[in-house]
This record gives structure tokens, C-alpha cells and sequence, in this order.
């Protein structure tokens, strides 16, 4: 009996540690790192001559102590897609059995000053999202919420270990892309607890609101965070083209049909009159 | 130098665009077709998204259509009663194509159905063009015969209803096959990104028993009609056209269509066609291969607007 209450107590204070841990840091206590974090641009346009970017994110932690790793990850704004397997139909590669995720990344980097696994325990990367392994993926058409040993609300997954296949393979097609991408050793240290990280933007990438968030990590555990964003637009001519094309796709359309037949007709007076 | 395409959200090469106007424009003039068949595999091939690579395409046919239907107009070379009534059936089919475009993109099968439709058309007409290239050099080489003209037989098309008398072709027939054309034309545009041309003409010519002096012209002012709607539709319904890329390949394409028009009388002919062809079956072989050959990946992802 009294050693069932001790071990439910053992049980709530790490509980409440786990939330401390969590939490703000209480007034007047120094906490044990900060970070400060800088981009070296915090908008990038895309113009006529867009052909990717290159950024630099460069920050300074206090507080860190030899052993300490250093993490930024930058995550481009969510959308939902859907992944399909090619299957073979009477010779012909055909797209079938799609599954639908829910606001995944459309871009998602990762630089680190050493390999992931080497500085980190897997449940804080799960826990944080950091690193491919551990993007967040979630496909709520195929999940169901049963019961299994007792337990109530287990998430389980109509496809089976097919899932991870699935997980796998977005993950893939997005770092084929350059889309996606983990760099370990792409954060430098510097002197003085300086650091700093480069942030490759490929042509395709997304338009929208990207965080860029910094983590020190010590035994295993991110114990200090923080976040700058980045947006990406069009500009120009791009933007008011793209614009139109959204908002007013009738007059966008009337342009362009009423843009072909001036210059086809241009072409045809030009060469007449020769 | 890279250049930014709004709607297709990818960069590519400027010169290689605006070469690929030129090339594709070139062989249009050189023989008088449109030219779409060709351009919108390639642009798939360059990465271009299929649905803004078809809408895009049936907005430079626009461009490559309009002179040569001004000049018809002019010389009176066509039948426009004809030309209404393809139109009625082109304007159904373009609409229904455009709504499939939709649905299959919702569905993630429109590469397929590009695809498909590609092969099969193409395969169709670079076979009959090469068998017809190869035949007419090798007339034209040894003795041969001289082809006697089919004469006419009585078929399932004079039997059909609302029969009209068309001025201009001399004809006097139902109004259903050019319209069943119209539509298929139609459909073609929206779902293929092509005017048509290459159906259109033998389907008047040998089905319809058109005048030829009357075909070209009627089949370019249908085609001007309907990539027009066409591309008015996928820019309204589907957002897919991009302005930037149609402009860079009106401009490639017009210049090289006046080249190629410069060379037609200068080059054999038969040769030429033999070359088209050899060019449209291999484009052909490249789009099978890549439907049957086993992919790098067998995954694919498609995002919200059904574009990979």
C-alpha cells in the first residue's frame, strides 16, 4: 500500500517536472540557455529571374556549455496532398489506392552541428518534429480510434505497415525536389556562441509564412527554443499576374485570349506588309 | 537565364522556351499544321504541370490560328455555315472537356489521360503519315501507278436526319456528323491541349466529302473559335494559364512559322513529311515508354489542385 502511493507520487512529480519543463521559466530565474536568431532576409521575393534562394540564419546561444548542439529547423507553409501508388494495369503504370495527409509542409530543412541521432533522444525529435524521420505526417482518412488491450482512443491505421511505405515516399518525392532536406553539420559554430546555418530554397518552393526555429540541445533534450519566420511572396510583375489569375480569373482569361489573337494577328499584318 | 512562370511556379530556361517556340513554330509553317501535338508533351517533358501545359498551349493556338483564319475570311476559302455548325459541336465538347479535365485532375488520372491520349492519336497519325511519306517517295522514285479516285458509295452518314443544304461545299447533309466532329475536336482541345487540326481535316476530307480548297480555311476558323473558348474556360474554371509562358512561346512560335512558311517551297516535300512523322512516332515511343517502363519511383504525390 504505501509503496503503490509512493510510486503514484514518483509518477506526479515527474509529471509536473515534464510540464515545467514545458513551461515559461518563472520570473526572476536565470534560465539555463538563450537563444537570439536572425535571418538574413526576412522576405523573399519571387520575381521574373526567381531561381531559388539562399538565406543565412544566424543566431547566438548564452549558456552554451561544451556537448551542446545546436538545431534549426524551418518549415514552409502546410498544405494537403495526396500520395498515390503506381500500380501495373494491363502494362501500363497506373495511379491508384491515393492517401490524403493533412497539412503537410510544403518545404521542411533541417542543419544540424552533428548528426541527429548522435546528440538527441528519439522522443524529443518525435516530440518536436525534427529531422525526416520524424515530419509531421498525418493522414486522418485512414485512422480510426479503437480500443486495443484495454486502452481507449488508440490511433490505428487502416493500411497497416503500408503506411510507413506511404510516409516514406512523400518524404522522397519532397527531398528529390530539394524540397526537403536534412543537413547535419550545416550549422557552424562560431566563436563566442555564435552560429550560424545556411537555408536553401529551391525554385519550387512554396509561397506563405515559414518558421525558422532554433533549438540547443543538452543530454538529449531541447532545453532552450526559438522562433524567427521568413515569408516568401511573389513580387511584381509575377504577383500581379499570379493575382489576377486568383481574383479575377475572368478578366485574366479575356487578357490572355485578347493577348493571343493581337499578337497571331501582329504577326500576320508584320509579315504582309514585307 | 531562368525565368519565373507564375502559374506553373517553376523556373526555366528562357532561351530553351522561346527556342522551343521557334522549333515547334517552324514546323507548323513548314506544313501547315498547328504544331500543339508537339508542344505540349515537350512542355510536360520540361516539368511543366499537364493541366497549365494544355491550358497554355490551347492559348498560343489561339495566336497561331488567328492569321491564317483572317486570310481564309478574306479569300472567302471557307464555308461558314460549316464552320457554325462544327463550332456548335466544338463549343459542347470543349466545355465537357474542360469539366473531365477537372474531375480527372480530382481524380490524380489526368497525366494518365493525357498520356494515353497522346500515344494514341499520335502512334495513329505518325504511322498513317509515314506509311503515306514512304509510299508517295517511292512512287515517285520507281514506275508506279497512278491512284484512281474512290468513288463515291452511299453510307450510314447520308441516311442520318436534319439534313441542310451547305452552300459553299456544294453539299447536302445532316447536320449530326459535323457536329459528333465538332465535339470530339472540342473535347480534343480542352483535354489534349491541341487545336485539332490533324482530325479535323481528314475527317472533313474523307468523311464529310468537303471541297479541299474549303477545308483548311473552315477547320482554322473552328479551331480559332474553340482554343479561344478553350483556354478562356481552363483560365476561369481551372486557373491554368499561364500568360508568361504562352507569351514566350506566341513569340517563338510566330517568328519560326514565318521561317517555316520561307521554306516550303525550297525543301522536298515528301522527305520533310517523312521527318514530321519520324518525329511524331518517336514522341509517340518516348510518351509509351514512359507509361509501360517501370518508374523510379512507385509513388507519386499529387497536391490539392490535382498537379504533381
Amino acid at each position: 500500500m504505501i509503496r503503490r502511493t509512493t510510486l503514484m507520487l514518483i509518477v506526479m512529480i515527474g509529471a509536473l517536472v515534464g510540464l515545467r519543463a514545458h513551461a515559461a521559466p518563472p520570473e526572476g530565474v536565470q534560465p539555463p540557455a538563450q537563444i537570439a536568431a536572425a535571418l538574413t532576409e526576412d522576405v523573399v521575393e519571387i520575381r521574373s529571374t526567381f531561381a531559388g534562394a539562399e538565406l543565412t540564419l544566424y543566431g547566438a546561444a548564452t549558456g552554451l556549455q561544451e556537448g551542446d548542439d545546436i538545431v534549426v529547423a524551418v518549415r514552409g507553409p502546410a498544405g494537403d496532398l495526396r500520395v498515390m501508388q503506381k500500380r501495373r494495369v494491363l502494362g501500363i503504370w497506373v495511379n491508384a489506392a491515393p492517401v490524403r495527409f493533412e497539412d503537410v509542409a510544403g518545404y521542411y530543412a533541417v542543419a544540424s552541428t552533428r548528426p541527429l541521432s548522435e546528440f538527441a533522444s528519439f522522443s524529443a525529435l518525435r516530440r518536436n518534429q525534427i529531422g525526416m524521420d520524424h515530419v509531421r505526417l498525418y493522414a486522418p482518412e485512414s485512422i480510426r480510434r479503437e480500443t486495443l488491450f484495454g486502452v481507449r482512443n488508440v490511433m490505428v491505421t487502416d493500411l497497416g505497415g503500408e503506411i510507413v511505405d506511404y510516409r516514406a515516399a512523400l518524404v522522397r518525392n519532397k527531398a528529390r525536389r530539394g524540397l526537403y532536406g536534412e543537413a547535419p553539420g550545416g550549422v557552424e559554430l562560431l566563436e563566442g556562441g555564435l552560429f550560424r546555418a545556411r537555408v536553401i530554397l529551391p525554385p519550387t518552393t512554396p509561397t506563405g509564412t515559414y518558421d525558422a526555429d532554433v533549438y540547443l540541445f543538452r543530454d538529449g533534450q531541447p532545453i532552450a527554443t526559438r522562433r524567427t519566420d521568413l515569408s516568401v511572396v511573389k513580387a511584381g510583375v509575377e504577383r500581379t499576374i499570379y493575382d489576377l489569375a486568383q481574383n479575377r480569373p475572368v478578366v485574366y482569361a479575356l487578357i490572355s485570349v485578347l493577348l493571343a489573337l493581337l499578337a497571331g494577328w501582329t504577326a500576320a499584318a508584320v509579315t504582309q506588309r514585307r | 537565364m531562368q525565368i519565373y512562370l507564375p502559374i506553373a511556379e517553376i523556373s526555366l530556361n528562357l532561351w530553351l522556351l522561346l527556342g522551343l517556340g521557334l522549333g515547334v513554330g517552324f514546323l507548323s509553317g513548314l506544313f501547315g499544321v498547328g504544331g500543339g501535338f508537339l508542344m505540349t508533351p515537350i512542355l510536360i517533358f520540361l516539368g511543366i504541370p499537364p493541366a497549365v501545359a494544355v491550358s497554355t498551349q490551347a492559348n498560343q493556338i489561339v495566336a497561331s490560328s488567328v492569321s491564317g483564319a483572317i486570310a481564309h475570311f478574306r479569300r472567302k476559302t471557307l464555308d461558314i455555315k460549316m464552320g457554325l455548325i462544327l463550332l456548335i459541336g466544338g463549343v459542347a465538347g470543349s466545355i465537357s472537356g474542360v469539366q473531365l479535365f477537372g474531375l480527372l485532375q480530382r481524380l490524380g488520372q489526368i497525366d494518365l489521360v493525357i498520356s494515353l491520349c497522346y500515344v494514341g492519336f499520335l502512334g495513329i497519325i505518325g504511322g498513317l503519315m509515314l506509311v503515306e511519306s514512304v509510299n508517295a517517295i517511292r512512287r515517285r522514285r520507281g514506275a508506279g501507278g497512278s491512284v484512281r479516285p474512290k468513288r463515291r458509295k452511299r453510307g450510314l452518314i447520308d441516311v442520318l436526319p436534319f439534313k441542310t443544304r451547305f452552300a459553299v461545299s456544294g453539299l447536302y447533309m445532316s447536320v449530326i456528323p459535323p457536329i459528333a466532329i465538332g465535339f470530339l475536336v472540342g473535347g480534343l482541345a480542352a483535354l489534349m491541349g491541341v487545336g485539332g487540326g490533324f482530325v479535323m481535316v481528314p475527317a472533313m476530307i474523307y468523311l464529310l466529302r468537303m471541297p479541299t480548297n474549303v477545308v483548311i480555311g473552315t477547320s482554322l476558323f473552328q479551331i480559332l473559335f474553340v482554343a479561344a473558348l478553350t483556354s478562356f474556360l481552363q483560365a476561369v474554371q481551372n486557373q491554368t494559364v499561364d500568360m508568361v509562358l504562352a507569351g514566350i512561346l506566341i513569340l517563338g512560335s510566330v517568328v519560326g512559322a514565318q521561317i517555316g512558311a520561307r521554306f516550303t517551297s525550297k525543301i522536298p516535300a515528301e522527305e520533310l513529311r517523312a521527318l514530321l512523322a519520324l518525329i511524331v512516332v518517336s514522341v509517340c515511343l518516348k510518351l509509351a515508354w514512359d507509361l509501360t517502363s517501370t518508374p523510379a519511383d512507385l509513388f507519386v504525390l499529387i497536391d490539392a489542385q490535382g498537379g504533381q
